[in-house]
Parts: structure tokens; C-alpha cells; sequence
């Protein structure tokens, strides 16, 4: 037990660095290689995982712009109508203002021309009316008292008449 | 009771399991070979087993043990051989099973390998061999022969001393230890027969069998780290 | 008269370094751990390994007496 060969001592070497061998092929190796693939099957994860993450940014930035052009586009068409409704409101009030003035113009010839008809009736009748007197005064007889009269009466009747 | 008489078969028994007829015997095989040799046999078949069959996904719970395995054994001597040393942990890792599985074979009834002055003294030799060997590889031959002056050039003979101390104190620790714990379970059993021998053998076989294996790893970790800082 | 068993005999009395060293370390380990017992683990550690070198005197000093008696 306490007397040592050479052999026993080489023996033994040979042993250790068998075993050693053993291990590192059928343990070490084995194991190494499954870790290795999972790390780089988690590796490749990982990266596909980053890489659509970065597609859904870019496909939201996309659409969050698309949203933001459909809004100004909203907001433009608003103004659009809007400037549109005010055009038509002041092109209908311009229009009515127009036409009331028209109507204005046309009221106020109308009634030049019905006040002058008028005139011209009364200047006529007026006419008549001279005239009739002056036949009556030129068939009655002439005196004073009766041209007074006449005077008075044509006066009248003018007055009358005129009134 | 022949206490003497045991020690005697015991220590002075002929180890010589497979003799040669050559050379006057100088390539005997002995007895703790051909029981290192078993416990390389069970070490490679359940190897063998354990890792047939590995899948990178949907794992069963044999791969997950070898995992378990491979990833405590590197974690013990990683952590004791620092972040320089990583290079050698498989290789202690493996002397810390096979040291280990060497002392556990007392539990089946077999003398234990490291009973032998001849697997210890191999051990500690290619311990040795390892860590100054580690050394040159990491300092460079001038920075090895450098270190042994180190801190003081006062104390280079006790540097020097030193590569033969390590290997011995190594070697003779774990001999002792097993030869130790086998003459006190030896006494026992003569004393008493029964069940306490076998809570003993708690202790002696199966405890002090692996702490002395992780005692043998973890000096021959410190020595290497030391060697390459 | 046979001296080597008298050598032998003086071999074992280094169990009395490795005893003492053993109760040292095991006392202060009880101190660390009634200081910090969170770190009771990691202690319990140190300490084995330490038994287990401090052991190592008194096994040096069976392997020394056996070697005496029987080499």
C-alpha cells in the first residue's frame, strides 16, 4: 500500500487523461454544442424580434403620418366648403341687394312716371277746364258782376279740383 | 480482537492484481487500476447515456440533469480558478469526479483507488505539472523563472521547495484522509458489526470522500491561480 | 526493545495542532455567524475547508505513524 511503482504512477496518468478525454468528448463537447444552438437560435430570435419591431414603427410612423395628412386634408376641405358657403351667402345678399335696388329704381321711375301721367291728366283737365270756362265766358254776356263770379267760380272749381 | 493483524492485511496486503512475467514485474497492474478502470467504465456509461439524444428544444429531464451537471461542475472550479484560469476548469472539474467517484467506491465494498499511495502521488504530480505548466503558458519561461523570487529573492528556496511540497501535502492529505477513514471503518466493523458501522460510513465514506476531492480541486485551483496572476 | 512504536506514537500527537486549529476556526466561524447570520452559507463553506486543511496536520501525522510502523 505505501510502496509506489513507476507504472502504477504512469498508469494512473493515462487513466486521468482517458477519462479526461471521455469527458470532454461525450460531456463537455455535447453539452457545449446544444448550448451553443440555443444561444444562437436565441440570438436569431432576438434579432427577427428587434427587426419587426422596427417594421411596426415604421408602419405606425407611416400611418400616423397618413392620419395626420387626412386630417389636413379634413381641416382643408372644411375650409374649402366653408369659404365656398360664405361666397354663396355674400354672391345671394350681393344679388338680393342688387335686385332690391333694381326693384328700387324701377319703384321710383314707376312713380316719376305715374306722378308725371297724373300732371298731365290734371294739366289736361285743367286745360279742358280753362277751355270750358273760356267758351262760357265768351257765350255768357259780360258784365262785371258775372265775370267776378265766373272768376271765382273757375277758382273754385280749380281749387276743388286740384285738391 | 487483532488490531494488528488487521492493520497488517490491511496495509501490507499484495496490491498486484494483474501480474506480467516481464521485466521482473515492472508493468504490474495494480489493484486500485483496474478499479480506476471501473470507475471510468460506470463514469463513461453513464455518460453515454446521460447525454444521448440531446435535442436543442423540448429537453427532457435527463439532458436537463446533464446541464445541472455540466453547469455545477464548471460553476465549482470556475469559481475557484477565476476569471485567468477558465482554461482549466474542465479539467478539474473531471479530477473532482473522478476523485470524488474514487472515494465513493468504498461504499460498495471496494478498497477505494485513492487508497493507493500510487493515484495520489499520480494526482498530485499532474497537478503540479498543470500548475506550473499553467504558469509558463501564462507568464512566458523568464516571467515563470521571474516569480519564484517573488516578493522577496530571500525566500527563492522556499519557492523552489515549494514545487515539491505542494504535490506531497497534496498527495499525502488525500491518502491519509481515505486510508484514514478506511482503518477507522475497519475498526469498527470489528468492533461493532452492525448499523453503527453504517452510520459511520456517512461520515468517512461518503462526506469526507467528497470533501476531500473539492479540498484537492480547490488547492490545485489556488495554486494555478496563483501561478498566472 | 522496540523504539518505532514509541515514533510512532510521538507521529500522533500532532492531532493536538490540528484539534486546536479546528477549535479555533470553528469558534471564530460560531462568532461570524452570530455576527452576520445572513451570510451562514458562504461561513459554513470556509469553515469545512478549513477543518478539512487543518485535518490535514493530523493526517499527516497518521500517515507519518503508519509509515513508521509498516514501511
Amino acid at each position: 500500500m505505501l510502496n509506489i511503482s513507476i507504472m502504477g504512477i504512469v498508469y494512473t496518468v493515462v487513466n486521468l487523461l482517458l477519462l479526461y478525454i471521455i469527458f470532454r468528448l461525450f460531456l463537455f463537447k455535447r453539452v457545449d454544442a446544444v448550448l451553443q444552438k440555443r444561444r444562437e437560435e436565441i440570438e436569431h430570435a432576438k434579432d427577427s424580434a428587434s427587426k419587426m419591431e422596427q417594421e411596426a414603427e415604421e408602419l405606425k410612423e407611416s400611418y400616423a403620418k397618413k392620419l395626420q395628412e387626412a386630417g389636413k386634408e379634413c381641416e382643408e376641405l372644411v375650409a374649402q366648403s366653408k369659404k365656398d358657403g360664405y361666397d354663396e351667402y355674400d354672391r345671394i345678399i350681393n344679388d338680393a341687394k342688387a335686385k332690391a335696388e333694381q326693384i328700387i329704381v324701377e319703384a321710383k321711375h314707376n312713380a316719376q312716371i305715374e306722378a308725371q301721367r297724373e300732371k298731365d291728366a290734371y294739366v289736361s283737365e285743367l286745360t279742358d277746364l280753362v277751355v270750358h270756362a273760356a267758351n262760357k265766358i265768351a257765350v255768357s254776356k259780360h258784365d262785371e258782376e258775372s265775370d267776378k263770379e265766373l272768376y271765382n267760380k273757375f277758382i273754385f272749381e280749380a281749387i276743388e279740383k286740384s285738391e | 480482537m487483532d488490531i494488528g493483524g488487521l492493520l497488517n492485511e490491511l496495509l501490507l496486503e499484495d496490491k498486484v492484481m494483474i501480474h506480467f512475467d516481464f521485466m521482473n514485474g515492472f508493468f504490474d497492474i495494480n489493484k486500485s487500476v483496474v478499479v480506476t478502470w471501473g470507475v471510468m467504465a460506470v463514469l463513461t456509461l453513464f455518460l453515454l447515456w446521460l447525454t444521448s439524444g440531446m435535442k436543442v428544444h423540448n429537453i427532457s429531464t435527463k439532458q436537463l440533469v446533464a446541464e445541472a451537471i455540466v453547469d455545477g461542475l464548471r460553476g465549482i472550479t470556475g469559481g475557484m480558478l477565476g476569471e485567468e484560469g477558465i482554461a482549466y476548469r474542465d479539467y478539474m472539474a473531471v479530477v473532482l469526479v473522478f476523485i470524488g467517484a474514487s472515494n465513493l467506491v468504498g461504499l460498495f465494498g471496494l478498497t477505494p483507488a485513492t487508497m493507493d499511495l500510487n493515484v495520489t502521488v499520480a494526482l498530485a504530480l499532474m497537478s503540479i505539472v498543470l500548475v506550473e505548466g499553467a504558469g509558463i503558458h501564462h507568464k512566458g519561461v523568464r516571467g515563470w523563472l521571474k516569480s519564484f523570487t517573488a516578493p522577496l529573492w530571500l525566500i527563492t528556496p522556499i519557492n523552489i521547495l515549494e514545487i515539491a511540497i505542494k504535490p506531497l501535502s497534496l498527495c499525502m492529505r488525500l491518502f491519509g484522509n481515505i486510508i484514514g477513514a478506511t482503518v477507522i471503518m475497519e475498526l469498527l466493523k470489528m468492533a461493532v458489526p452492525v448499523i453503527v458501522p453504517a452510520a459511520f460510513s456517512i461520515y468517512f465514506d461518503i462526506f469526507d470522500g467528497l470533501i476531500q476531492a473539492y479540498v484537492f480541486v480547490f488547492l490545485s485551483s489556488l495554486y494555478i491561480k496563483e501561478a498566472i496572476e | 526493545m522496540d523504539l518505532t512504536a514509541l515514533g510512532a506514537a510521538i507521529a500522533a500527537f500532532t492531532g493536538i495542532g490540528a484539534g486546536i486549529g479546528i477549535g479555533i476556526a470553528t469558534a471564530k466561524a460560531v462568532d461570524a455567524v452570530a455576527r452576520q447570520p445572513e451570510a451562514d452559507g458562504k461561513i459554513m463553506k470556509l469553515l469545512i475547508l478549513g477543518c478539512a486543511l487543518a485535518e490535514a496536520t493530523a493526517i499527516y501525522g497518521f500517515v507519518v505513524a503508519i509509515m513508521i510502523k509498516f514501511a
